[in-house]
């Protein structure tokens, strides 16, 4: 079901992005107010009055939504998933915004310099906020409400509910191993959990989207649970700044994980609960894994392997192979090689297991293949490695930013993962070569669900993943 | 494809390539100007910045029609595509390259990152405007570009037999369809699934189970037409096939190309009561057949008070010392052999093995010691091989040998006459030994303008003056050469000749016993047995297959073998349809 309407085009957009921006304008723009960043906007039209300002960002607000309503006319957007285009548009339009646009309006000159980005960290989150805002509100124009009822029956809210303490008790245990404070995440899985079917529906889907997905709503729940709602609650105000974003960033790991990890345990508890209780053989129909899944396997060995000759580059030039080696007790480069090569290969078969029949060009191959790839920075680079050599977790900032190597090895070595799997996939096993008509709708289905959100899910993980460590490092 | 979606053709591609390294120059241009003009970078080597970010650009750009499949994919997920292409052409150039060429090292940290912040900046939003250009450039040359002239019909190609070569042609024609080539394939088997042979003496032996050395056609070329009936008459002027699917009425199926791989069957050579009396093995009907028979003899001889009849109960006799005869006879050896304590009443004495060959040693197709080998192996478990002999006639209780000797049995299996499938006779064209069609060394038959043959039922010459023989090996092989030449003649390319060195062959003698050569290198013994066991395991059509057989043989080591009669009692068995009628073949 379409979340904004399609024929027309533009001209059918204007309304609801009209109204969808008015409401995102508003979020942002009380949120300007509260940081006092009104006059700036102001300045576009030579004026400093916080009401100009507010005037002036609302006007911009209402042609973004427009645009936004109109960007995502065609998609196949499913109604929660609108979500996802709605933060990677409000992150385009923070690189386009106040860091490009806004200082040449105001004559000065454009300062794409880090230390300006890191100023602009509010922003940032404010353009994130109105994102998020327009495609919510464009959702309920859209008068997609049956995803949100079939999100709102008792088992599937109770599935969500065990998926998200799950998830919170074992990454909350992580946490506790960071060594810092935890904070609210053991308890942040509940209602994460409950959100989730809420959000996006209980349809049932492939885990691997769904990780990626689960790993961008955690993000999104960072934001909430750990920079918006404590000041807030706490002074009344709200501090999105530099500093207060990296003395979170500890726990943005967590919070990646534990979305990650609620939507993977969400789906694979739903597809349990389909294979045991489902006494209609119509609607528990998957393919048996032994068909083709054990040639997804060669596969993922041969991508994994790809990818981890790619990723073994970054590992020789930052010197990350005798570490690795210690894994086994070794100590030489040559042990750290073949460790990080049995690990790739390991990670390409869970790749194969995850996102197999995913991939329906090069580019939605690259697309979950550098997801995937962040999701084991978080998970493999972050935190198992570390935990595993008998440390702690790398949830901090300086942390991150240290990773920061691992994590350009991490994107390479998914992009490589998913596009050769995807190339491998394609030549042996034609899939979308149809036979018959119910072939080609189930094709076609799964086409439109990697057209609804799955491009804005890539860029919005592949931007934040490059720009976070970046962001935040310096401020803890 | 999906629906809505084409295969682009080459000029789609190029043109899809252009517009995205034409869209990426652009963008690339435009923001490593603007970001000169801001002074956020310096030129560099002497070039301006936006040359770096003109190259970057083009790269990034041309990248996006083949990572969109050559398609128009829409604004929003264009741009989002092209921002993500963007990130990661930071990555490698301003993260990797731009150090490697001032000769440092990359670092690939976050400090080295902040300090190329603005790059990435610039790449994010130039990859994003890519984007943007690239789908409006792309929905330009779509309705700027002359309509793409309609494709003539596919070439119709029907392929009959579902063996070994069959399966494979139409393998290969999938791989062919999916590099391009206009091809509508059918295959049209009378079974349903593809047999594989060298494990048959296994099933007949209750050693493995039957449904697990076959697959099902449709799931081995899941991407071919299928049509499972009987062909009934092929009309070569016309290109016609004539088929009967079971419906009750003929059904035509045209063709442009014609495959023939319909295998052989059974030939008695007119011998007076084979046919009527004898068991074949040439499928799984006949392997379930025998074994079930042999069953319901041991529990008659059990009770069989009478020294005479319980002698020839438990008298089995194998013609044929080939590959198929020599496995038949080992096989029962087993079977019985391997059931005998359930049978209190059968001494381990009463059981008669007696093989039955014209030649003067068994296994022509080995090297003579490897033959000299199984013979030995199979007297020295007290298997009678008769050399130098032929059955000369077969009754429902007796064998009659040319020597004159008469063996008193109710088995009687017989290997050892094989002729092309009879469906091959009804063809206008030369036929060489067993009636297999003579054809030159493309496969194509003479005479018959598009009409080819492979495996059992063709006489393929090889280079050395002789014929490819039939084996499982040769006709996989011959099927994917067959599909190839068929594509290429299609595109109006010259057909290639067929040629195969043999990898091996391997017979299995029973109980942890084989005999065979790889390339010349002679095996026996455990080792063969061990090695027959590796390859035909790898051999299987399947990995479920693999792994059922492997489960097969795992459990034939823990438990004794099944001796459930499953088929209606012996005298139920029809004789006459131990050999295929005619029309059966295909």
């Amino acid at each position: 079901m379409s979340a904004v309407p399609r024929a027309g085009g533009l001209r059918a957009a204007v309304l609801p992005g009209a109204v969808a921006g008015v409401a995102g304008g508003l979020v942002f723009g009380a949120a300007m107010a509260m940081l006092g960043t009104l006059p700036t906007v102001a300045s576009i039209v030579r004026a400093d009055s916080p009401y100009t300002g507010f005037a002036v960002h609302l006007v911009i607000a209402v042609v973004l939504g427009i645009g936004f309503a109109a960007l995502v006319s065609r998609q196949r957007a499913r109604a929660g998933e609108l979500l996802f285009w709605g933060l990677a548009y409000g992150a385009f339009w923070w690189f386009l915004g106040p860091q490009t646009l806004l200082p040449l309006l105001r004559g000065l000159p454009v300062a794409w310099d880090l230390a300006g980005a890191r100023a602009l960290v509010p922003s940032l989150i404010g353009h994130l906020c109105y994102g998020t805002a327009v495609a919510l509100v464009l959702v309920l124009l859209s008068g997609s409400r049956d995803r949100v009822r079939s999100g709102l029956r008792p088992t599937v809210l109770l599935r969500g509910a065990a998926a998200g303490l799950l998830a919170g008790s074992v990454v909350g245990g992580l946490g506790v191993m960071a060594g810092a404070s935890p904070g609210p995440l053991p308890l942040a899985g509940l209602p994460l959990g409950l959100g989730y079917p809420l959000l996006f529906s209980a349809e049932r889907e492939g885990a691997g989207p769904a990780i990626v997905r689960g790993a961008a709503y955690g993000f999104l729940c960072w934001i909430a649970a750990e920079l918006t709602l404590p000041p807030l609650l706490r002074d009344g105000v709200l501090d999105w700044s530099h500093t207060a974003a990296a003395a979170a960033a500890g726990r943005l790991p967590g919070y990646i994980l534990l979305g990650a990890l609620t939507s993977a345990l969400f789906t694979l508890l739903g597809a349990l609960a389909a294979g045991l209780f489902t006494d209609d053989v119509r609607l528990a129909r998957t393919e048996a894994p032994g068909a083709r899944g054990l040639r997804a396997t060669g596969h993922g060995i041969l991508a994994g392997l790809a990818g981890g000759l790619v990723f073994t580059g970054v590992m020789v030039a930052a010197g990350a192979l005798p570490t690795v080696a210690r894994l086994v007790g070794g100590q030489s480069a040559a042990v750290g090689l073949l460790v990080h090569l049995v690990i790739a290969q390991i990670v390409g078969v869970s790749y194969a297991v995850l996102f197999r029949r995913r991939g329906f060009d090069l580019a939605s191959g690259l697309g979950w293949g550098v997801s995937y790839g962040f999701v084991w920075w978080v998970l493999g680079g972050l935190t198992l490695l570390p935990v595993l050599l008998g440390g702690e977790p790398r949830w901090s900032a300086a942390g991150m930013a240290a990773a920061f190597p691992s994590l350009v090895g991490h994107l390479a070595y998914g992009a490589a993962l998913g596009m050769v799997y995807y190339a491998l996939e394609a030549r042996a096993n034609p899939w979308w070569v149809t036979r018959n008509e119910a072939e080609a709708a189930r094709v076609a289905a799964r086409q439109e669900q990697t057209l609804g959100s799955a491009p804005a899910l890539w860029t919005l993980t592949a931007i934040l993943a490059l720009i976070i460590p970046l962001l935040v490092a310096g401020g803890g | 494809m999906a629906p809505g979606d084409g295969v682009a053709g080459p000029v789609a591609r190029w043109a899809s390539v252009g517009a995205g390294a034409g869209g990426g120059l652009v963008a690339g241009v435009l923001v490593g100007a603007l970001m000169e003009h801001q002074g956020m970078v310096a030129g560099r080597a002497g070039a301006p910045a936006w040359v770096a970010f003109g190259v970057l650009g083009v790269v990034v750009g041309a990248a996006m029609g083949p990572l969109h499949g050559h398609r128009a994919p829409g604004a929003a997920v264009a741009v989002p595509g092209g921002m993500t292409a963007g990130l990661l052409g930071w990555m490698v150039w301003f993260l990797t390259g731009e150090p490697l060429l001032r000769g440092e090292a990359p670092e690939w940290s976050a400090e080295a990152a902040g300090r190329a912040y603005r790059e990435l900046v610039g790449c994010l939003l130039s990859g994003g405007l890519t984007g943007a250009l690239y789908q409006g450039a792309a929905l330009l040359v779509r309705r700027l570009a002359p309509p793409a002239p309609e494709p003539g019909p596919a070439a119709r190609v029907v392929v009959v037999g579902g063996g070994f070569a069959g399966v494979a042609a139409a393998r290969r024609f999938e791989r062919l369809a999916l590099r391009g080539h206009r091809l509508d394939v059918t295959l049209v088997s009378a079974s349903n699934y593809l047999l594989f042979t060298p494990m048959l003496a296994e099933v007949a032996s209750g050693a493995l189970q039957a449904r697990h050395i076959s697959a099902p056609v449709r799931a081995a070329a899941s991407h071919t037409r299928f049509r499972h009936g009987t062909v009934e008459q092929i009309d070569p002027v016309r290109r016609t096939v004539t088929l009967d699917a079971g419906s009750g009425r003929p059904e035509a199926l045209p063709y442009d190309h014609l495959v023939l791989a319909v295998g052989s069957v059974a030939h008695a050579a007119g011998l007076p009561g084979v046919d009527e009396h004898a068991f074949t093995l040439k499928d799984l009907g006949d392997a379930r057949v025998l074994r079930d028979h042999v069953l319901a003899l041991l529990e008659r001889a059990d009770l069989e008070p009478d020294d005479r009849k319980r002698r020839q109960l438990l008298t089995f006799v194998v013609a044929g010392g080939g590959f198929a005869g020599t496995e038949a006879v080992a096989e029962l050896f087993d079977l019985v052999h391997s059931v005998l304590p359930y049978y209190p009443g059968i001494g381990e004495g009463d059981p008669r093995f007696v093989l039955v060959h014209s030649g003067a040693m068994i296994l022509p197709e080995l090297p003579p010691e490897l033959g000299a080998y199984a013979l030995e192996r199979l007297r020295a478990r007290g298997i009678e091989v008769r050399l130098g002999v032929r059955a000369a006639g077969a009754g429902p209780a007796d064998v009659r040998l040319t020597s004159g000797e008469l063996i008193s049995t109710r088995t009687f299996v017989w290997t050892a006459g094989q002729r092309a499938n009879p469906l091959a006779a009804t063809l206008p064209a030369e036929r060489g030994r067993g009636g297999a069609l003579v054809v030159d060394a493309t496969m194509r038959v003479p005479g018959l303008e598009g009409v080819w043959a492979v495996g059992d039922c063709a006489r393929i010459p090889a280079p050395d003056g002789g014929t490819y023989p039939p084996t499982a090996q040769h006709a996989q092989r011959e099927g994917r050469q067959v599909a190839d030449n068929i594509a290429a003649v299609v595109s109006g390319r010259a057909p290639r000749p067929f040629a195969f060195r043999t990898l091996g062959v391997f017979v299995a003698l029973g109980h942890r016993t084989a005999a065979g050569e790889i390339r010349g290198r002679r095996f026996s013994g455990l080792a063969a047995w061990m090695l027959w066991r590796g390859i035909y395991l790898a051999k299987l059509p399947g990995i479920e297959k693999r792994a059922r057989v492997l489960f097969d043989w795992a459990l034939d080591l823990a438990f004794p073998r099944d001796i459930a009669v499953t088929a209606p009692p012996a005298h139920r068995f029809p004789a006459a349809a131990r050999f295929p009628r005619p029309e059966e073949g295909s």
